[in-house]
């Protein structure tokens, strides 16, 4: 996990108290599908694992995350290109920011940047998009899917587009 | 807003994509099925591959299966 700088003090009592609370208030949860101490321990560290994200990451604002994203430079220019890969640069990248502009709910572009670009976990994006991990996940999803089909539909392959931008 | 770095993330994000995925709530029940699996030296992807699939894409869900596996072993 990227450090966001802050101290972290994981208190194992804190975490222990909780755990303890979720594992006896969700007992008829459990199935037998695996053996009981591997099902608690999960819990426990569901609940140890969420509790430092939020502490790490408590400090940084969608604001934050977006307004450093707006700063982003395009980087200098790679002087080794042709012009004709340069061109090729030039016109994915201007696809796909029509793509994620214009084909993506506000939500999901939110959503994509702070996750997957900035690197937030999803379980603080959801929280402070005012919605849950899961439900964010399948946004998400839905936004992927889409981006996927658009590329298809502008005969992008994503093999070529890495190989335009000199990545496997 | 999309730099280099941005595309190559954004492409490689996209690629993976499959038509069905599991959530994070699915994923997380099936968990502790699958870290015994991974434990008894199977390839706990081979047998509950949505689950392994979502674990590649959710750094989230990974880092809790990571943390579980780590205890079970200092067991």
């Amino acid at each position: 996990m990227d450090g966001y700088g802050g101290g972290i003090e994981a208190n194992v009592e804190d975490f222990a108290q909780e755990a303890l609370i979720k594992i006896t208030s969700n007992l008829d949860s459990f199935r037998g599908e695996s053996r009981f101490t591997t099902w608690a321990q999960k819990i426990a560290m569901n609940v140890a694992l969420t509790e430092l994200k939020r502490r790490r990451w408590r400090d940084v604002s969608l604001q934050d995350l977006f307004a450093r994203r707006e700063a982003t430079d395009r980087g200098p220019a790679d002087t080794q290109l042709t012009p004709e890969r340069l061109a090729l640069q030039n016109m994915v990248l201007q696809e796909l920011h029509r793509m994620v502009d214009e084909e993506l709910t506000d939500r999901q572009r939110e959503a994509m940047v702070a996750v997957i670009l900035e690197g937030m976990p999803i379980s603080e994006v959801a929280r402070r998009m005012g919605t849950n991990q899961n439900a964010l996940y399948k946004l998400l999803h839905d936004a992927r899917r889409k981006l996927k089909r658009q590329m298809e539909a502008a005969g992008l392959s994503p093999k070529e587009v890495l190989a335009a931008f000199d990545e496997g | 807003m999309l730099n280099r770095g941005a595309v190559v993330k954004l492409v490689r994000v996209v690629a993976e994509t499959r038509e069905t995925e599991i959530g994070c709530d699915e994923c997380f029940e099936q968990l502790d099925s699958f870290a015994e699996l991974e434990l008894s030296g199977m390839e706990a992807s081979g047998v509950m591959p949505l689950v392994g699939d979502h674990l590649d894409k959710c750094e989230d869900c990974r880092s809790k299966f990571e943390a579980l596996l780590t205890a079970l072993r200092s067991v």
